[in-house]
């Protein structure tokens, strides 16, 4: 095994000045702490890989978050690719052949006045992680990009490599299991 | 159908669209005339923008500061792996 010649930079000692940093970041970015972790981890172990290429030109700190940030970027990027299998269902489940709502399926009332509160409802937040839980993991990730990563859908695409017809297509089937989901659960109990 | 005239399903796929995107000036109008017409989608789209914001409350999962030491030990112990 290679021996990390590091001089005088002492690799423990940034894990216990920045991991807090880093590890709050990442958890809000990914907003899962296992994940979180892993991201840190690897961070650092990336960072002693390529100890030598760290010349000082930037903060330890900078160096590190750009390493974590690559590292959060490219978990999302997977994610994005992931092939989803009922894909194609979603539409037909919702809409006739000529694309109108089926009968069935067209939204209800939900008695929009009253929503502002609903949010403060903890039994409706339950309810609203539940149905965002049940959606297939792309596109529970792909709905909560825009606030994760605080980007706007150009950024976004741009991030991940993904084309913008892409994205919206992704998050529009998302958005129609997870407003019947939510109906169900909720508005007609 | 007239070339205006847009499906549910086309409206509420610009209905998303508008949410991360700029829509060009044909498609909003499309949407506006179909939203006069169809109640459907107009509950629709107020329902998608309320799901917006509560997706926007979602909490950040929180750690205690044991959890956060665990995570330094860990890393030092895969350092000194890799290092030896």
């Amino acid at each position: 095994m290679r021996k990390v010649a590091s001089g005088k930079i002492n690799l423990s000692e940034w894990v216990s000045n920045y991991t807090e940093d880093l590890y709050s970041w990442a958890v809000h970015k990914v907003s899962d702490t296992e994940l979180a972790r892993d991201l840190v981890q690897d961070t650092f172990l990336a960072a002693a890989e390529k100890i030598e290429g760290f010349k000082g030109d930037s903060t330890p700190k900078t160096w590190l978050y750009s390493i974590l940030n690559h590292k959060i970027i490219d978990h999302y990027r997977k994610k994005v690719k992931q092939p989803v299998k009922v894909e194609n269902q979603v539409f037909s489940t919702f809409f006739d052949e000529g694309g109108d709502w089926k009968k069935e399926r067209m939204p209800g009332n939900w008695n929009e006045d009253d929503e502002g509160h609903l949010l403060d409802d903890v039994e409706f937040q339950s309810v609203l992680k539940k149905c965002l839980d049940a959606l297939p993991d792309k596109w529970n990730t792909c709905v909560k990009l825009k606030y994760l990563m605080n980007k706007n859908g150009d950024e976004i695409c741009q991030e991940l490599d993904i084309s913008p017809t892409n994205f919206w297509q992704i998050v529009h089937r998302a958005k129609l299991q997870l407003r019947n989901c939510v109906e169900e659960n909720w508005f007609k109990n | 159908m007239h070339k205006l005239f847009l499906s549910c399903l086309k409206a509420t796929e610009l209905i998303e669209k508008r949410i991360h995107f700029q829509l060009s000036a044909k498609e909003k109008l499309q949407l506006k005339m179909h939203k006069a017409m169809c109640s459907a989608c107009s509950s629709y789209e107020k329902q998608s923008v309320f799901l917006e914001k509560g997706i926007s409350f979602h909490k950040i999962p929180e750690y205690t500061p044991e959890d956060l030491q665990e995570l330094k030990l860990e890393i030092n112990k895969k350092l000194a792996e890799f290092e030896s």
